[in-house]
């Protein structure tokens, strides 16, 4: 016992010594990374999915990086001074997790250009400011592709925020892939005009279930809330950012689902080799950025074989989701047969293509 | 209990007020301590965090400068029509009202470097913010229609009059549909004052307010007869202030401020009109003015402890992981305590003294 | 269509259950004298405390229970400040509005974004199967038609009891009501009690049945719109009640105005029962015979019982 106990003083002194030693020598070249979230991390949606990119980087790098989080900062005059204090607490780069706090952020990255940012959403970079997207629109048409296969009343609804280009994009392409599978499909989307609104969601999926929606694609919704609706009404529903498979273990179609890992693990390394350059990430399938989850046993062998080939053919480069002919809804030709859309058109992508009956709010 | 109890005062002693604001702050802060325990941290390290992290760098003392700018302006402007009884409880929505009208003339001369684009926003959202009131008083003295309810009713429509502008008309068309303005040019803001911080030249503004709405309350006869209107209409008007006068007055005074408060946000930290313009502030500023005893003075006090919860709510999120819930409990909770403690400036605890005593007294 | 107006009606029913509820409460508490501007934190409150039992235990009916507790407490903060303390009922409101908003934010703190299985639906049997009527009327749970009954009883015991009568003298002047040997300050704090509770039980609804999951801020405004409910239906249950559904329907109203296409600005619908609350305000208060019979004329004074 005494021995014992004597072993264990001196395993404590010696590993106390050591810690002191790799502490100081560690609390000089350890990267501290802050991260601001908009909405409380909560068991699943985009702040979840960045928090998870998060975890990956203290798996990856352990020792050599330490993280600080706050969650829930509203976007607005406080959240500069989240960043601020991260800055000021000894930070070397900070993760800043919502449009709204891109001016913000860039100011304070032109004062203090030893902080490296990143910025989710965004479109302004600079040389210690970078920001990152995922192209959903990839993994959108595949599920739509799913969605195409599944509904039988040809009709697919959508609850989404607001029409940023982004949205716009990914109901295309959702669009185009239902289209794929289903030639006679029709899209109505239901604009909630807010970001985080869950009873409003809910009501929406309702009355699109009412206009005889039998798939229901919750585009940006935070909470599951639209997706327990579908559950509970017995129709299918696709969703964003992360597995939602508990919330509807019968009616989930399939989750869109975004990795931040990968970027942020090249990010880290970067700031940690002091290479770090702002850039515009904007990560799609062949960057295992986005990707499909549970992928409903409804559908077929062969429809989810059809689903996989067309997402390696994304992932290899060889399709892109938004390739003409493409006929935009006051049917205008608005991509030629064989040519498919650039970056640049896409990112601010402002017309809705023809199957989606709803108009873009003016 | 039962030889304890409450006698009116007849006088007020001049440091009254003050005791009972430090009596709410302490019983705050004991509420707080069993507050921070729950949440499973140490009530030295949360208070440190709160009350003692702000002030040690030159960053946070200008983020409490920052916030002390809204809190002043708009308490101030509150409390004078709280001592006229007229309870305006809209300052949100004329503080956003105020930031509208800013953000049109911005937005209307933006690239113009006129040295009055300025000085054009400031008027615009005082001249937003009394309107946006001004609709109270006018419904209340034309039509007795009860001015808490209008204002409160108005200040949900501003907000929505907010969204709608800033998903359709005031939105910025290069902004890729995101709900907000565009970025206000260099002549549309404030200038900085402290370097290196985010005050801005709207906090003089704060501080003029100040010293004018303590002349005003305190040394002049209009001051006084507003006062008076309000707490006995029938003698103001003996006294030729009729309380229409006194409902008017009072409303536009409050709009006026608060409007411009809004302009110090869009021109100040924000840059451009968006969804959030104030982080409550039109409802923190009407806890700042009881909380300073609706004193010009006290209000200064009571605007920098405010300020400085704020900024140390935010502090302790990052240095000892509170969740942001606690700076609206602690603000619950100090009005809580002071609506309580108040009790002792019109009453004082008196002991019983038993019966005994008082039969000896009666005898001689 | 048909599957419109279903939802519509079925929608409405249930929309309307959390602001009928809270309403009602608030009437009575208004009724007595007492202008509880805390509504939003108390339903807060109710929702949370609600959510986490459901979460804890399974049971709806003791979420129910636990989320009106809960916010019958906070009111009792706000009973003991404006009635015991004296403090300005606009002040006292506001402190436990914001205070009940913080707290239900730290209740619900590790629950975020999680669900429950909603509160069970009754069965009507054959009535059920009714074609319009069935789905829209009789597809509800319980809380849907007693939120009816509650209304029709607060009704009742206003208008049709001695404890009715003693609220309205009480409302009416305290000073009367005393004189006649009422307890004014046990039947005040009795009325704001009860408001307190069904705002807690209506935020109990929400998040255990309408919306069946806990995310911090989902009350959104409802405790807003049930202040200017009770203003709209100008302190009476039935017009409180009818302004209530009428109210309940505007958020469903919008997304099926979208459907159609039409271009209406949601914001205009949302501020719509503030703008038809300010008219029905002005048009009773112009009359002064007409805001004597309807509104509680104490409504938002201190009641000192010396003075």
């Amino acid at each position: 016992m005494k021995l014992i106990r004597k072993t264990i003083k001196h395993l404590a002194a010696a590993t106390i010594a050591t810690a002191m030693i790799a502490g100081a020598a560690s609390a000089a070249d350890k990267l501290k990374i802050g991260f601001v979230y908009p909405s409380p991390v909560g068991d699943v949606g985009w702040a979840y999915q960045l928090d998870e990119g998060r975890k990956k980087l203290e798996a990856m790098f352990g020792d050599q990086i330490e993280t600080v989080v706050v969650e829930n900062v509203p976007e607005g005059p406080d959240a500069a001074r989240i960043m601020n204090q991260m800055a000021s607490t000894g930070a070397g780069m900070i993760m800043i997790g919502s449009f709204g706090y891109m001016n913000d952020g860039l100011k304070l990255a032109s004062q203090k250009p030893d902080i490296n940012f990143i910025h989710a959403s965004g479109y302004k970079t600079a040389a210690n400011f970078g920001n990152f997207q995922t192209r959903n629109y990839e993994s959108a048409y595949v599920a739509g592709m799913a969605a195409g296969y599944a509904s039988e009343s040809n009709t697919l609804g959508v609850v989404a925020a607001y029409a940023i280009p982004e949205v716009v994009g990914i109901i295309n392409t959702f669009t185009l892939g239902a289209q794929k599978t289903n030639p006679d499909i029709t899209v109505k989307v239901v604009w909630l005009n807010s970001w985080f609104n869950p009873s409003k969601a809910q009501e929406s999926a309702k009355s699109l279930i009412a206009q005889s929606a039998d798939v229901i694609f919750s585009l940006y919704q935070d909470t599951p809330s639209v997706v327990s609706v579908a559950e509970e009404e017995g129709v299918y529903v696709v969703n964003t950012s992360s597995d939602m498979k508990k919330y509807a273990p019968t009616k989930l179609l399939a989750s869109m689902t975004i990795d931040w890992g990968p970027h942020f693990v090249t990010q880290v390394k970067a700031a940690l080799d002091g290479t770090f350059e702002g850039t515009a990430y904007w990560g799609g399938m062949a960057d295992d950025a986005v990707g499909l989850a549970s992928l409903s046993d409804d559908l077929s062998a062969e429809q989810k074989a059809d689903i996989q080939s067309v997402m390696d053919e994304i992932a290899a480069g060889s399709f892109h989701p938004m390739t003409g002919p493409i006929i935009a809804q006051d049917g205008s030709e608005k991509i030629a047969a064989g040519e498919s859309i650039d970056d640049g058109a896409m990112r601010g992508i402002d017309w809705l293509v023809a199957g989606v009956e709803t108009k873009l709010p003016n | 209990m039962r030889n304890i109890y409450l006698e009116p005062r007849t006088e007020r002693s001049a440091f009254a007020p003050f005791l009972v604001s430090m009596l709410a702050v302490c019983l705050t802060i004991i509420a707080g301590s069993g507050l921070f325990l729950i949440y499973g941290k140490s009530p030295i390290a949360g208070f440190h965090a709160i009350f003692i992290e702000p002030l040690q760098s030159s960053y946070g003392i200008g983020e409490i400068l920052l916030k002390l700018g809204p809190f002043l302006l708009i308490a101030q402007g509150l409390a004078i029509g709280f001592r006229a009884r007229v309870w305006n409880i809209g300052a949100e929505g004329q503080l956003i009202i105020g930031a509208i009208l800013a953000s049109v003339v911005a937005i209307r001369f933006d690239g113009s470097t006129s040295s009055l684009l300025l000085p054009g926003m400031v008027l615009a959202g005082a001249l937003g913010g009394m309107g946006w009131a001004g609709i109270a008083a006018w419904l209340r003295t034309r039509y007795n229609a009860n001015e808490i309810l209008v204002t409160f009713m108005l200040s949900s429509i501003a907000l929505q009059i907010l969204y709608y502008l800033v998903t359709g008309p005031l939105r910025d068309p290069q902004g890729f549909n995101f709900p907000q303005s565009i970025t206000f040019s260099a002549a549309a803001t404030f200038p900085i004052l402290i370097e290196n911080t985010r005050v801005n030249a709207s906090l003089i503004i704060a501080l003029v307010v100040t010293v004018l709405a303590w002349v005003f309350m305190q040394r002049s006869l209009m001051g006084y007869k507003l006062v008076v209107g309000g707490l006995a209409p029938h003698a103001a008007r003996y006294a030729g202030f009729g309380e229409k006068r006194a409902i008017w007055l009072a409303l536009l005074i409050g709009g006026a401020a608060a409007g411009i408060a809004g302009v110090g946000e869009v021109a100040g930290p924000l840059g451009m009109l968006q969804r959030t313009v104030s982080p409550g502030y039109g409802f923190s500023a009407i806890i700042v003015a009881f909380l300073g005893g609706l004193h010009p003075i006290g209000i200064v006090f009571s605007s920098l402890l405010m300020a400085l919860i704020h900024v140390g709510g935010d502090f302790a999120r990052l240095s000892v992981g509170l969740p942001s819930a606690v700076t609206d409990i602690f603000q619950g909770l100090l009005l809580t305590f002071y609506l309580a403690s108040s009790l002792l400036l019109t009453h004082r605890l008196r002991l019983r003294k038993p019966d005994a005593v008082l039969t000896a007294e009666a005898a001689e | 269509m048909t599957a419109t107006i279903i939802f519509i009606l079925a929608g409405t029913l249930a929309a309307t259950v959390p602001l009928l509820l809270a309403a009602m409460g608030e009437l009575v508490a208004e009724k007595s004298g007492m202008l509880n501007l805390g509504v939003e934190g108390m339903m807060a409150v109710g929702a949370a405390a609600g959510f986490v039992t459901v979460a804890v235990t399974g049971s709806h009916a003791l979420g129910l229970i636990v989320g009106g507790v809960a916010a019958l407490l906070l009111s009792g903060v706000f009973a003991t400040l404006s009635i015991v303390f004296l403090a300005n009922q606009v002040a006292a409101g506001l402190a436990i509005g914001i205070l009940g908003l913080g707290v239900s934010a730290g209740i619900g703190k590790n629950y975020e974004g999680t669900t429950v299985t909603p509160m069970p639906k009754l069965s009507f049997g054959a009535l059920g199967d009714v074609p319009v009527i069935g789905p829209a009327l009789f597809s509800h749970d319980i809380m849907v038609y007693l939120a009816i009954a509650a209304a029709f009883a607060v009704w009742f015991v206003l208008q049709r009891t001695k404890l009715g009568l003693i609220i309205r003298a009480v409302g009416e002047s305290p000073q009367s009501a005393h004189s006649l040997g009422y307890p004014v300050a046990l039947i005040r704090t009795a009325c704001v009690l009860f408001g307190g509770a069904m705002a807690g039980i209506g935020g109990a609804y929400l998040s255990i049945a309408y919306t069946p999951l806990w995310a911090d801020g989902m009350v959104a405004g409802r405790g807003w719109i049930v202040v200017a409910l009770v203003v709209f239906g100008t302190w009476i249950v039935p017009r409180v009640t009818l302004g209530a559904y009428l109210f309940g329907a505007i958020s469903l109203l919008e997304l099926s105005i979208q459907g159609l296409g039409l271009n209406v600005p949601s914001q205009l619908l949302s501020a719509s029962p503030y703008i038809v609350t300010i008219i029905v305000l002005v048009v009773i208060s112009r009359n002064p015979v007409l805001i004597q019979l309807n509104s509680p004329m104490s409504l938002g004074q201190t009641y000192r019982p010396n003075g």
